[in-house]
């Protein structure tokens, strides 16, 4: 009866092998759980609950917290210099990303080294890069007017973070853009390579040239690494933190929807707030990602 | 041959779309999330004792001192261990970061630290949500307050929350070779005055923007405001938190109307906006760039102007007697107290270091007394008039004798009821406005009613 025994036997590794999958995960799964899931579960519950030591106890307070965020001057000034930094971000990222995907794509012997220095500024801490572009934008000794006078552009040296709301965005923006293009790169540059050859081949047999091409051929096959790239420079410019820390401090004009959440958590120790502001900073993010998605995102077979 | 279909996303995307949303979430819950506030339970017991009585430390137990300042010598501190047997661990941590982790181990009633700092503008604050063990029953108040002009600035309704770790208050500092240079002479003793000189300064080119004062929005601007309002005689809220400033013939409205002037007049540097207070003192003071602070920090000159290697004004910039509207004016504490968290582990251990670190003699050794070798880097003052003397004696610090009379007639920024428990919302509504009419983005009096509406507000919600 050898012939009985012999499935038993294949069975054991069988089922060993099917839990196998789920012990390898479980480390990742604890780990999201711990740091993302259980945060965002109680960040959910308490944004309705007035959470402040210098308001105790802590109670339930239904919406209170969110419509004293809606009513909070500091707030709205800081979603809108947000939605700033995003449209900034995002645009630039991404242009410059394709740009650079586009150059990289290219067979040359320098690829490797192009591709080393591109990926340095993704490489450093924020806060680095802010302490050396305070310096290029400063209004004394700075690269930025040295540069702009030695051509002509300007006749006196000017403070360029502080002054102008929206050109002391554009400016702290444009750090974290230096920072993120690189990863925009990587990922358009992923997607381009994907991209068969024949396709191409048989466009230029047709007659098509280059700009023909890269609208027909490229940009359509591109969007999903577009896609990803844009939503990663969303979530980026929707937490801008350290640059405009560094750069302008508090100041009201250019202050990000991350600063609030900080003051209004850590300084004022109105953590029911914070949790709320925080809430509504996630679902925006989630909203703006699914727009992206929707507009910019296609799956590609070949 | 090669097929290619775009689709609109449909199940393909899902797993892309979730690992965004847990990115998102994570993200933006990281960046707010502070734990849960608990009813707060008491500080480990040490054994009550009658005023200036202190429990016996255990030996051999060992205490976490969490500080902004660089650790003392380890010799030194070698010293207290073999005194009382207590081991100590020091942590140094960046005073914004500190804010942050005693607001976070409070709430979560965590333990992080034996002694860490209070800050002055703290102390309502930490009165109203207990997190500090009150020192009354450990230490004789009344008798220290003689010797430590500024213990007041730590007590809250009458309980002493810290004792004061050294000792800081706002003082003005003019560098005498540039104002000589412009042909001013003697010192400017009335506003009127040092108005003048800073004109006469700025028309004869010694200097093309004369005084620094940091417009970024930062304490350090809220600061200069409550020094200048002292000078024009009067005070920014008064005993009952009321606004004090809002009437154009007040002396906030009148500060904050000079500041912004002094702004749009050239006679600050433009970069001002977007400078702090220390960058201003390194980049401009230190540099010769500007000739004087109104509101500078008593110790600017010894740590920082002084400095040979990163000044190139050393032995140029005095302390002068804050000019007032007639004379001079009265010149506000600011300095960092030393408390005991309420989630301390060795209450005992704490209480011995706060008694030996805020000694005559030691406060003097932290300034220099027995040379560099013992000090503690950047230490500004003294706690203590009697550690000043004994520094005075050796001529150890810049400017010993007039910071000793200046430190006599120091007073308190909230006299009476100190800081409000409020004070960080009002010092932020403060900073980002005057930034603002600064910038151009408001006029002076839309930032008075801002500063008083955000006043009013608070004080409701209490």
């Amino acid at each position: 009866m050898s012939g009985e025994k012999a499935p038993t036997g294949r069975k054991r590794p069988r089922k060993r092998g099917r839990f196998l999958p789920y012990i390898l995960l479980s480390p990742l799964v604890l780990f999201i759980g711990a740091l993302a899931l259980y945060p965002t579960i109680l960040t959910t519950v308490q944004a309705f609950f007035t959470v402040n030591p210098l308001d105790p106890p802590t109670r339930f307070s239904g919406l209170a917290n969110f419509r004293a965020l809606f009513h909070n001057p500091f707030v709205r000034e800081s979603a809108a210099n947000t939605a700033l930094y995003i449209v900034v971000g995002v645009g630039l990222s991404t242009l410059f990303g394709l740009g650079i995907a586009l150059m990289l794509q290219r067979r040359s012997r320098w690829r490797g080294v192009v591709l080393a220095l591109v990926v340095l500024p993704w490489a450093l801490p924020a806060v680095v890069e802010s302490v050396i572009w305070g310096w290029i934008y400063d209004p004394t000794f700075g690269v930025l007017n040295s540069v702009l006078k030695s051509l002509g552009l300007i006749n006196s040296y000017h403070v360029w973070v502080g002054i102008g709301r929206i050109v002391s965005i554009v400016l702290i923006e444009f750090v974290q853009v230096w920072q993120i293009t690189p990863l925009a790169a990587l990922l358009i540059l992923a997607a381009l390579q994907s991209i068969p050859q024949e396709l191409y081949e048989a466009a230029r047999v047709d007659g098509a040239g280059r700009w023909e091409m890269f609208r027909r051929i490229t940009l359509p096959l591109v969007r999903p690494g577009l896609a990803v790239a844009m939503v990663e420079s969303l979530i980026l410019s929707l937490n801008v933190f350290d640059q405009v820390y560094v750069l302008n401090g508090f100041a009201p004009g250019g202050a990000s929807i991350m600063m609030q959440t900080y003051q209004i958590s850590f300084n004022n120790l109105n953590f029911g707030q914070g949790y709320a502001l925080s809430l509504l900073a996630t679902f925006a993010t989630m909203l703006l990602s699914l727009l992206i998605l929707a507009v910019v995102y296609r799956r590609v077979e070949f | 041959m090669t097929h290619i279909r775009l689709h609109r996303p449909r199940h393909g995307a899902v797993p892309l779309l979730l690992t965004l949303v847990v990115l998102a979430a994570l993200v933006a819950v990281v960046a707010a999330c502070g734990g849960s506030t608990s009813a707060s339970t008491s500080p480990s017991a040490a054994a009550t004792t009658s005023s200036g009585v202190l429990p016996s430390p255990t030996a051999g137990s060992s205490i976490t001192v969490v500080y902004h300042y660089p650790s003392p010598p380890k010799s030194v501190l070698d010293q207290f261990t073999a005194q009382t047997g207590v081991k100590v661990n020091w942590v140094e941590v960046g005073w914004d970061n500190l804010q942050t982790k005693i607001a976070t181990a409070a709430t979560s009633n965590t333990y992080f630290a034996d002694l860490t700092d209070v800050d002055w503008s703290k102390v309502g604050q930490y009165y109203k949500t207990k997190w500090f063990l009150p020192l009354n029953p450990y230490f004789d108040v009344a008798t220290l307050k003689a010797d430590m002009p500024q213990i007041d600035t730590f007590a809250s309704n009458g309980q002493q929350l810290a004792l004061p770790f050294d000792s800081s208050f706002t003082v003005t500092t003019l560098n005498t070779k540039i104002a000589k240079a412009a042909g001013v002479s003697g010192t400017p003793a009335t506003l009127t005055d040092y108005t003048n000189a800073l004109k006469q300064i700025k028309a004869k080119g010694a200097v093309p923007n004369p005084l620094d004062i940091p417009f970024a929005a930062a304490e350090g601007l809220s600061t200069y405001w409550y020094q200048l309002t002292a000078a024009y005689g009067g005070q920014v809220l008064d005993a009952s938190y009321a606004p004090q400033f809002t009437s154009p013939s007040s002396a906030g409205y009148k500060a904050l109307q000079w500041m912004v002037n002094a702004y749009k007049t050239g006679l600050v540097p433009k970069a001002n906006i977007g400078m702090t207070d220390y960058q201003a003192f390194t980049s401009e003071v230190a540099q010769g760039r500007v000739a004087s602070v109104f509101s500078d920090y008593s110790g600017s000159v010894g740590s920082i102007y002084d400095v040979p290697s990163s000044s190139k004004v050393v032995g140029q910039v005095q302390y002068i007697a804050t000019p007032g509207v007639s004379g001079p004016a009265p010149n506000l504490s600011n300095p960092d107290g030393i408390g005991i968290p309420k989630t301390a582990k060795n209450v005992a251990g704490a209480l011995a270091f706060i008694k030996w670190f805020t000694d005559t003699q030691q406060q003097a050794i932290w300034a220099g007394l027995n040379g560099s070798s013992d000090v503690i880097s950047g230490f500004p003052l003294p706690a203590r008039v009697s550690s000043l003397q004994l520094l005075a004696q050796g001529n150890k610090v810049s400017g010993a004798s007039e910071l000793m009379t200046l430190l006599g007639s120091s007073r308190a920024e909230f006299p009476g009821p100190g800081a409000p428990p409020w004070y960080s919302q009002f010092s932020n509504a403060v900073y980002t406005n005057i930034h603002q009419a600064a910038a151009g983005a408001e006029t002076v009096q839309q930032a008075v009613t801002n500063i008083a509406t955000q006043v009013n507000q608070l004080k409701a919600s209490q």
